[in-house]
């Protein structure tokens, strides 16, 4: 049927064999060599993947998060020091359980008390450069462990979640196929004639490469380039011409001999819009593919993942191409974002990233306190409300998807939105790949003709640097259904989309790690700072008395606390050392997301909490780095107690009172909590400050 | 046009049977009918007690046993495990001798999508008892059996179910799919459980004493009463709330039970993440559902078993009404009320609500409407509503599959017995005195004194036991069973029934003749659902002519509407080729006519009525023109 076999193209396996052995000595210091010479596909990237994981043990863990319809598995490398980091339940005792003793919570892993960085690429399965771009960071990171300061402190104390293919099927199929495929696999009949996936792509000269196939055609829509007769142009809508029209199909036969060609192929959806933000359904539309949202397995994968790992805080879905970054949101428009979280993306990673790809960033990003004066300015000059709002245009390097002048949604169920809404992540989508960008000596486009323009000079490129084997020249062939013609045209793994292996594919992998270590050095850090142990009364015998500490009197009754005990007052400071906040501006209230909590432990038989309560909420800390452009309205403050539980007045046993007094609300990245406890001989006591998205952390007390 | 006369001239119309498709002369006679409402039925040829509640290894024994009894009718499967393991099994009831179960239409029966509500369970059980025990003497369910398949899952969300019947729990727990979540925010997850703390088995209310507490016993002993007096002496009270343990040690008691999203708002139509959290079939019970009802298109309409509020939430079209003012809709719903009245007066459960729909929806509206007006005298103290959306199950059942859906709201409170007063409420005093009488005083549990770890000394008690409340008591589960299986089985028997009525041949004029085809379904339910046109799910219903060699067809212009000439009133459909396509509404007989012409005296034509979910009927007609 299909007369393709799974083998990559010689050629870059030579020149994978060559790299090896020419830049041996420079390979030998990495325990797992990697080059990027060639695309990798689903099976050397997954082989690599084992390989890491098992090379480096320490820091690294292989997750399978899924398995996609052909059954190949869905992983993420998590990256992180296996030996530090904390979780709340390991230091919390649950007692009394109920007697069904349902075993529903699984022990939370270390890396879950961590703020975490997620990476994935190839959610469209002809998108591979993203795939190539985690490899290139996992290599940095895991080889720049020990090596390099910076990454060996963000290893220790942050975690990575990179995942190279949330489409293995479809890379498999564009890689080591050569069928570009965007959409996942899935076993079904599209044309209804019940067989599945009978009539895809074919090769029909049986060279190995499924290519193109011309013929010529009185009504075909393609002409022959001038300048370069390999090229085929397309014909504008009513363009009129006066040479020779030729038709251009991809090369494939009818299989299944109804008529048509290749209308039962493997692709199934479109991955990147089976997420549920927007998403729907109704009177015969529908935004979004698949048959409800998350109805692919892949999407279900990273949707089960995200709710289970809600410690990320950051986020990149690497695409291709066109060299730029969406920013959410493409499903609504901008007043949905939080201002606080438009500023963080805008003036702090937006920036960042105009200039890691050298193009020019907008005045006002640089100049914030003057967005008011760039707001009048834009007024005269824009027809963009949502500029206006904004106090500038997004350049072309960081845009959204979302049609702003047009005021029309991009399209639904898309994952970076989704991530942001539903999650509280600062999500992008960033599509890799501008030759102009990544190719250092690529001639400058102008004019209407660029895009065939970019192809001569593409198409030289590869005569130039990769000896033309990037494209196959047309021969002659006979078509069994559409007679003679040519069979020729761009080897489909370089046709288009994705970066040039070797130097090209190098430049904007390096971009985009420096990207990502930007992103990571600014992730949140709870640390708790100081533990302050004042012990206010002692005695060997409990008798009533009274302790005036800096708020309540509180009565100690005799009977209550039994034998030697004493009344200790407890100060805990904690503080947020990273740059931006725990939570994103959208993130404290959204379900499934909670403010930060510390716990003070020790044991309910040992300690009486007379002040405080065992554990307080302490709402968001703020990071260290002012976000531009952003001025903070006077917002809700969660009360450090949580007196505002609505378990509270049922089931009340502690007498909860709130140090933080009307008029002490606590702001800014710092809190300081206190509690006031009996104790009963010289137990150790555990202070943990546990931060959804800032890291947990724990500090032992002794009461002497 | 000539003026047409009636057939006398023409003879020897014959008609060939009344072929319905799947009531074939394959199927036995029906030896065993009883036609006596006094006489055995089968209740014992498969016998389960009604009279109490099952754990899971029961009732899914006993649906493997009750399909090892009656394998020509009923199959099982399981639709996939749950989060915690658990299989989900499904059974397909209909007589394979008649047709493939995917043949035909199908009606969907689930239960206790949340897991407290386990009468469901029982209810979907007995729905399948009594299909199979009675196929064999029941011609009503025989019929239905034949021509009807039901998927039928009596426990949806199975790890809160097995829960609930088997451990002490309160009327709203278990009731989610065990996903952990952190319902207080402390960093932890399910870690404050309920337990039973006086090992009762069952689960009741703490109180301490507490001179400051607004509680006291009341003078039976049996309750924990408000302090209305603030000065009132005695022993005083505070409650704490249901029993259980601080697990955590935070102070708060069962503030973070077993838990996740709402299985119920887990549905993909109208999924909100505010009430859906974390994402549409995120959980594995709906999902294996879900995915199970988009895999048998033949789905024709849906039901869902909750508790508790007896009520027929019936989904509807939506409501295009909008930005009325407060007046306006006050006025709609007075005139609604007004005509509402009127209908009343000669069927008191007649249904009308003030929502307007789409004039594409209009006949989905009025579906609904007959079939909960016929609901409610089936199900007597049964209040239809209106659905809501939000991610629930039946939103999705007509939403995205075009099948009808109705929410069951078993059981309530009894307040049409106990409610002496009659003031529409049962107070504490009337709900123990139902108990005293008519449950001989069983379910109450009495305030008594226990040692609580965490607390100290406390009462626990002064609240009635498990299924008193949200799941009736044991006695009452065959009451409840048996009426709403009538009404899924009235449900199925309105499924759609395309009938050739007759087919009459008149001359026109010269040699040609006109045909006439009257195509009749009397049923409730139309051949397909105006939402299922909505999603592109219908398969039109067809009528096809085969005639002999000498018969050939005029075909007439789709728009050429034909009137009777001496009855301007009625419409015709014309005959628009070999093959029409048309659809069949609820309770409506279509009418084709179309042009013959016959070469020679003697001729035949056969007409055949084909529908997806309205089975094929069939007439052959001889037509010979003589003197």
């Amino acid at each position: 049927m299909r007369f393709i076999k799974t083998k990559t193209i010689p050629v870059l396996r030579v020149m994978f064999l060559a790299f090896l052995i020419t830049s041996l000595p420079h390979v030998f210091a990495q325990k797992v060599p990697i080059s990027f010479d060639a695309y990798h596909g689903y099976t050397a990237t997954t082989k690599y993947l084992n390989d890491v994981a098992k090379a480096y043990p320490d820091i690294t863990e292989l997750l399978k998060i899924g398995e996609s319809t052909m059954g190949r598995p869905i992983s993420v490398l998590i990256i992180t020091n296996n030996k530090t980091g904390t979780t709340l339940d390991a230091h919390v005792t649950l007692n009394n359980m109920r007697k069904e003793n349902v075993q529903n919570v699984p022990k939370m892993k270390k890396h879950q008390g961590k703020p975490g960085q997620w990476i994935s690429g190839s959610i469209h399965g002809n998108e591979y450069t993203g795939t190539e771009v985690c490899l290139y960071i996992i290599d940095k990171m895991i080889t720049g462990y020990k090596e390099n300061d910076e990454i060996t402190k963000l290893i220790d104390k942050k975690v990575f979640y990179i995942c190279p293919m949330i489409n293995p099927d479809g890379v498999y199929n564009s890689v080591e196929l050569g069928i570009p495929q965007r959409y996942n696999s899935m076993k079904k009949d599209d044309d209804e004639d019940g067989k599945i996936n009978e009539d895809g792509p074919d090769d029909i000269n049986g060279d190995g490469i499924i290519t193109q196939f011309r013929y010529k055609d009185p009504k075909g829509r393609y002409i022959i380039d001038d300048a370069e007769p390999r090229l085929m142009v397309r014909l504008g809508k009513n363009e009129d011409t006066t040479k020779e029209r030729w038709s251009v199909v991809s090369e494939d036969i009818d299989n299944d001999k109804d008529g048509k060609r290749g209308e039962d192929p493997e692709a199934g959806i479109d991955l990147n819009r089976n997420f549920p933000e927007v998403w729907f359904t109704d009177d015969g539309l529908q935004g979004g593919s698949g048959s409800y949202p998350t109805s692919a397995p892949e999407t279900r994968a990273i949707a089960e993942f995200f709710t289970n790992h809600t410690n990320v805080l950051m986020a990149q879905n690497f695409h291709t191409s066109g060299g730029f970054t969406y920013r959410p949101l493409g499903t609504s428009p901008h007043g949905k974002l939080h201002a606080k979280d438009v500023a963080v993306y805008d003036m702090i990673l937006g920036r960042k990233y105009l200039e890691l790809i050298d193009k020019t960033v907008p005045k006002a990003w640089i100049y914030p306190d003057s967005l008011d004066v760039y707001k009048e300015a834009l007024k005269k000059t824009s027809k963009n409300k949502y500029a206006i709002e904004r106090g500038y245009e997004l350049p072309r390097g960081w845009r959204v998807s979302y049609n702003e002048s047009a005021d029309r949604r991009y399209s639904y169920g898309m994952a970076s939105d989704w991530m942001y809404m539903q999650f509280g992540i600062y999500a992008t989508t960033t599509e890799l790949w501008n030759p102009e960008n990544d190719i250092s000596d690529f001639p400058k486009l102008e004019g209407e003709d660029r895009y065939l323009q970019r192809n001569r000079a593409l198409l030289k490129y590869q005569d130039d640097h990769y000896d033309g084997k990037y494209f196959i020249n047309w021969v002659a062939f006979k078509h069994p259904e559409l007679g003679d013609g040519e069979v020729g045209g761009w080897v489909p793994q370089y046709r288009r989309n994705n970066a040039f292996p070797g130097e090209p594919l190098i430049n904007v992998c390096e971009k985009h790690w420096q990207f990502e270590l930007f992103r990571a050095r600014l992730l949140p850090e709870v640390e708790i700072k100081d533990v302050d142990i004042n012990v206010l009364y002692t005695t060997n015998k409990a008798q009533s008395a009274s302790v005036q500490s800096d708020s309540d009197p509180v009565k100690i009754e005799k009977g209550k606390s039994i034998g030697k005990f004493r009344v200790v007052e407890i100060t805990a400071i904690i503080e947020n050392t990273g740059a931006l906040a725990t939570h994103i501006g959208r993130g404290s209230t959204l379900a499934g997301n909670r403010p930060d909590v510390i716990w003070l432990l020790g044991g309910n038989d040992k300690i009486e909490f007379l002040q405080g309560t065992p554990y307080q909420k302490v709402g968001v800390l703020e990071g260290k780095k002012t976000i531009p452009g952003y001025k903070a309205r006077p917002e809700k403050v969660a009360s450090s107690a949580s007196a505002s539980s609505p378990y509270n007045r049922r089931f009340r046993r502690f007498r909860r009172v709130s140090y933080d007094q009307p008029g002490k609300k606590q702001t800014g990245s710092t809190r300081t909590v206190k509690w006031l406890i009996a104790v009963e001989g010289t137990p150790t006591l555990k202070v943990v400050v546990a931060s959804q998205k800032g890291g947990t952390k724990v500090k032992n007390i002794s009461i002497k | 046009m000539k003026t047409l006369k009636t057939i006398s001239n023409i003879t020897g119309i014959l008609l060939f049977g009344f072929i319905f498709l799947f009531n074939s002369g394959k199927l036995s006679a029906q030896n065993k009918l009883q036609t006596s409402p006094g006489g055995y039925h089968g209740e014992n040829d498969f016998s389960i007690s009604w009279k109490r509640y099952y754990t899971y290894p029961e009732w899914t024994d006993m649906m493997k046993d009750i399909q090892k009894k009656y394998p020509h009718l009923a199959t099982i499967e399981s639709i996939g495990k749950s989060r915690m393991g658990r299989e989900q099994y499904l059974m397909t009831i209909t007589a394979q001798s008649a047709g493939k179960h995917n043949t035909k239409p199908a009606m969907w029966v689930d239960g206790a999508i949340h897991g407290n509500e386990v009468n469901g369970v029982t209810s979907s059980l007995y729905l399948i008892w009594y299909l199979l025990t009675r196929y064999d003497y029941d011609s009503y369910v025989h019929e239905l059996v034949n021509n009807t398949t039901f998927y039928i899952l009596p426990g949806l969300n199975v790890d809160a179910i097995a829960s609930y019947v088997e451990f002490p729990n309160t009327p709203n727990n278990p009731r989610e799919p065990y996903r952990p979540e952190d319902n207080d925010g402390d960093g932890l997850y399910d870690e404050d459980q309920t337990e039973d703390v006086d090992g009762d088995g069952e689960l009741s209310t703490m109180y301490m004493e507490d001179p400051k507490g607004d509680y006291k016993l009341s003078t039976d002993k049996r309750r924990f009463i408000r302090i209305s007096d603030p000065l009132e002496d005695g022993k005083r009270f505070r409650m704490i709330g249901s029993e259980g343990f601080d697990n955590d040690g935070d102070g708060l008691i069962n503030e973070d039970d077993i838990g996740g999203p709402d299985p119920n708002r887990n549905f993909p139509y109208g999924w909100n993440l505010q009430a859906g959290n974390p994402y549409p079939m995120s959980e594995l019970c709906t999902r294996n559902v879900f995915e199970f009802q988009l895999a048998h298109p033949n789905i024709f309409v849906g039901f869902h078993y909750h508790n508790t509020g007896r009520l027929i939430m019936y989904q509807a079209p939506p409501d295009i009404r909008k930005n009325l003012t407060p007046q306006q809709s006050r006025e709609q719903e007075e005139q609604v009320q007004e005509r509402l009245k009127e209908m009343r007066k000669t069927n008191k459960y007649a249904q009308l609500v003030s929502r307007r729909v789409a004039p594409e929806y209009q006949h989905d509206m009025d579906v609904q409407l007959d079939i909960v007006t016929t609901g409610a005298r089936i199900l007597k103290n049964y209040r239809p509503v209106l659905s809501g959306l939000s991610g629930q199950a039946p939103a999705s059942t007509y939403y995205m599959l075009g099948a009808y859906s109705y929410l069951i709201e078993l059981w309530g409170m009894p307040t049409f017995d106990a409610d002496e007063d009659g003031d529409g409420s049962v107070s504490d005093v009337e709900y123990l005195k139902w108990i005293d009488l008519e449950l001989t005083g069983e379910g109450w549990i009495v305030p008594h004194k226990v040692k609580h770890p965490d607390l100290g000394d406390i009462w626990i008690g002064g609240s009635p036991k498990k299924h008193m409340r949200r799941t009736p008591p044991a006695r009452y589960v065959e009451m409840e069973a048996e009426k709403n299986s009538k009404f899924v089985l009235y449900c199925a028997s309105q499924f759609p029934k395309a009938e050739i009525e007759e087919v009459t041949v008149m001359p026109a004029t010269h040699d040609l003749l006109w045909i006439e085809i009257r195509v009749k379904n009397d049923r409730v339910y139309p051949t397909y659902s105006d939402r299922s046109i909505k999603l592109g799910r219908a398969v039109k219903d067809q009528v096809i002519i085969e005639s002999s060699k000498n018969v050939s067809q005029i075909e007439l212009i789709e728009e050429y509407n034909l009137f009777e000439p001496t009855n301007q009133g009625t419409k015709f459909k014309p005959l628009t080729g070999k093959t029409t396509e048309f659809r069949l509404k609820g309770k409506e007989t279509v009418v084709f006519r179309g042009l013959i012409k016959l070469d020679g005296s003697k001729g035949w034509i056969e007409v055949k009525v084909k529908s997806k979910n309205g089975g094929t009927d069939s007439k052959k007609v001889n037509i010979s023109v003589g003197p």
